[in-house]
């Protein structure tokens, strides 16, 4: 099927029938440069002063590229700090995810034991609980044990609560994706002596390499632009990813009336996943209905 | 294969132990907090005093609570509206042969990938801004005078303004799940209809529509989970703490016991936790209905 699909888009130029769909690329087109306009325009605006801006004239760089906009989100408003602790976050939290849901995947999709459907039943429910039915337990534990007043102790907690909130998600994408690999590669080894712990790390986890870093991916994204449980856990400066540090800055930012500043702190919270997004974005899209049973 | 007790033993525990911390423990604990009456978060069990449902009662006869609730079935409903059917339209479209394909898909779902406060901030700073925005600047070159000088962002305009953004964020994931429905259905069954004498319409309103029921329910299932925790885009889009108009339970639930404020009339978390497992029953409601509502085993393909 996907071969089809190819030919089709190579296929040679028609005029009666790209007539036929004209309205369909118009609709389309109209979406996609109202994006790029919206994505464009910011972008450069970042690049601007805000007195341009407000005359209107951002686009057209009459003074020159302004790199000090960025210069000072990233250091004055403490854009780095916000960088820093997002990507230590996410990057402990999405390997910390492999480590503990890839073993439970593989394990509830091979072996038949009592709570096996019970697990993954409990983990496919978790997905829809809304994220306010934990908060307040949590926080009563965390804050009640004064770990949020210490600054290393926190990040390791928050990391915790970031793991623990994507353990169904990231085990029931995982548990699909273990199931489609053939069980030959276990007995195969089984014949030839491997203990079938060893043959998980050293066989199956390598084989399933490919899901692996897309469910990471779509953690790394997930962790990256987490608002809620950030906003409630991390209250000191000193804790919070770019996302509710950006909302602090968005607002002292209008009071100051720097746009040009929060133009160009919005784009720094917004390159990373993008950046990911632009390399990675036919894994990305192949991957979103994975998770999900359609 | 070989039962081997230690390895489901080891491999299991890390998973099931932060499931049972950072979910089952909650969830149980917050339906138990529901009700009670606690004026402190981190309060112990024993300073906790049973009311009942009284918590309940107290929410529904809040009418900033009730403002609240209305506010999210509007963003669920009319959003739904909005997001089921252009991402519908879009994925039909982009099925219909049209060029360029994979690049019109990767487009249309980048919103969703990127950082929520980012993206807001875009469409408030930029698309809304009454001075150097881009509807202003549309309607200006359009000679349209009335509509360049609305203020998008007063309390009339700004529901709309906000369900619109939230919406163009939205359309690209739920074109996705859309798309791959209509990928799984086999092609011949097209080549049958078209040698039947069936066009475009009549296929994809005969065929693919029917066909798409069990995608249907799954669209709906997604978007009523991700719009109950709606809380980002109100929190952007309201200058004061209790906007009548973006307020929805999350932020309520935020303002009540995390947020200060002179809205606060009282401090009790086990108004917090009502108003999750409110959110938590719709969610159940809107789940049970999709599959009593729509069978998808009735069709295979």
């Amino acid at each position: 099927m996907a071969k089809t699909k190819e030919k089709e888009t190579h296929r040679s130029f028609n005029l009666k029938q790209e007539l036929k769909l004209a309205p369909g690329y118009i609709i389309i087109l109209l979406w996609v440069i109202f994006t790029i306009v919206l994505l464009g325009w910011v972008f450069c605006a970042s690049f601007s002063t805000t007195a341009e801006i407000f005359q209107g004239k951002a686009l057209k760089f009459e003074t020159g590229l302004h790199f000090e906009n960025y210069a000072k989100a990233w250091n004055g408003s403490g854009v780095a700090g916000f960088f820093g602790n997002s990507l230590l976050y996410s990057v402990v939290s999405c390997v910390a995810l492999i480590l503990v849901c890839s073993p439970a995947a593989y394990v509830l999709s091979r072996f038949d034991f009592i709570a096996n459907k019970f697990i993954q039943t409990s983990f496919v429910s978790a997905m829809g609980v809304p994220a306010i039915m934990v908060v307040l337990p949590l926080f009563s534990i965390i804050s009640g044990m004064g770990i949020l007043n210490n600054i290393p102790l926190a990040k390791g907690t928050l990391i915790l609560l970031y793991v623990g909130i994507n353990v169904p998600y990231t085990t029931i994408f995982l548990l699909t994706f273990f199931s489609n690999i053939s069980k030959t590669y276990e007995e195969a080894a089984a014949i030839d002596g491997c203990p079938p712990m060893k043959t998980f790390w050293k066989i199956m986890f390598p084989m399933a390499q490919s899901g692996i870093v897309t469910v990471t991916i779509f953690n790394f994204i997930n962790i990256w632009n987490e608002y809620f449980l950030s906003l409630i856990f991390a209250s000191s400066d000193k804790l919070k990813p770019v996302a509710p540090g950006l909302y602090g800055m968005i607002n002292s930012m209008k009071y100051t009336g720097d746009w040009a500043g929060m133009f160009a702190a919005v784009i720094i919270v917004f390159l990373p996943t993008f950046i990911l997004y632009i390399f990675l974005s036919e894994k990305i899209i192949g991957g979103v209905t994975g998770g999900i049973k359609g | 294969m070989k039962k081997n007790k230690t390895m489901i033993v080891v491999f299991l525990t890390p998973a099931v132990l932060l499931f049972l911390g950072i979910f089952l423990y909650p969830i149980l604990k917050t339906i138990l907090m529901s009700f009670f009456k606690i004026e402190g978060v981190t309060d112990a069990m024993n300073l906790w005093s049973f009311v009942g449902l009284e918590n309940y009662a107290k929410l529904l006869n809040t009418s900033l609570f009730r403002t609240a609730f209305f506010n999210l079935f509007r963003i669920w409903f009319f959003g739904g509206l909005i997001v089921m059917s252009l991402s519908l339209l879009f994925a039909a479209i982009l099925t219909s042969g049209i060029r360029g394909k994979k690049f019109f898909r990767a487009i249309i779902y980048m919103p969703n990938i990127v950082s929520a406060v980012a993206l807001a901030t875009m469409w408030l700073q930029y698309v809304y801004s009454p001075r150097f925005g881009l509807l202003k600047n549309f309607f200006s070159a359009l000679h349209l005078e009335g509509l360049a000088k609305t203020q998008w962002l007063d309390n009339e305009h700004k529901f709309m303004a906000l369900l619109l953004a939230y919406c163009f964020g939205m359309v690209g994931y739920h074109m996705l799940i859309w798309l791959s429905g209509i990928e799984r259905i086999s092609p011949e069954y097209y080549e049958a209809a078209t040698i039947d004498g069936a066009n475009k319409l009549a296929q994809f309103r005969y065929m693919t529509l029917p066909l798409l029921k069990g995608v249907f329910k799954t669209n709906i299932t997604m978007w009523s989970v991700s719009s109950v925790g709606f809380f980002v885009w109100s929190q952007l889009f309201s200058n004061v703490t209790a906007d009548t108009q973006t307020i929805t339970p999350y932020v309520y639930m935020y303002m009540q016991i995390f947020g200060g404020g002179n809205t606060v009339t009282e401090r009790n978390s086990g108004l917090g936790a009502a108003i999750g497992v409110l959110l938590s029953l719709c969610v159940v409601l809107i789940f049970t209905i999709c599959n009593k509502a729509i069978k998808d085993d009735d069709l295979e393909f």
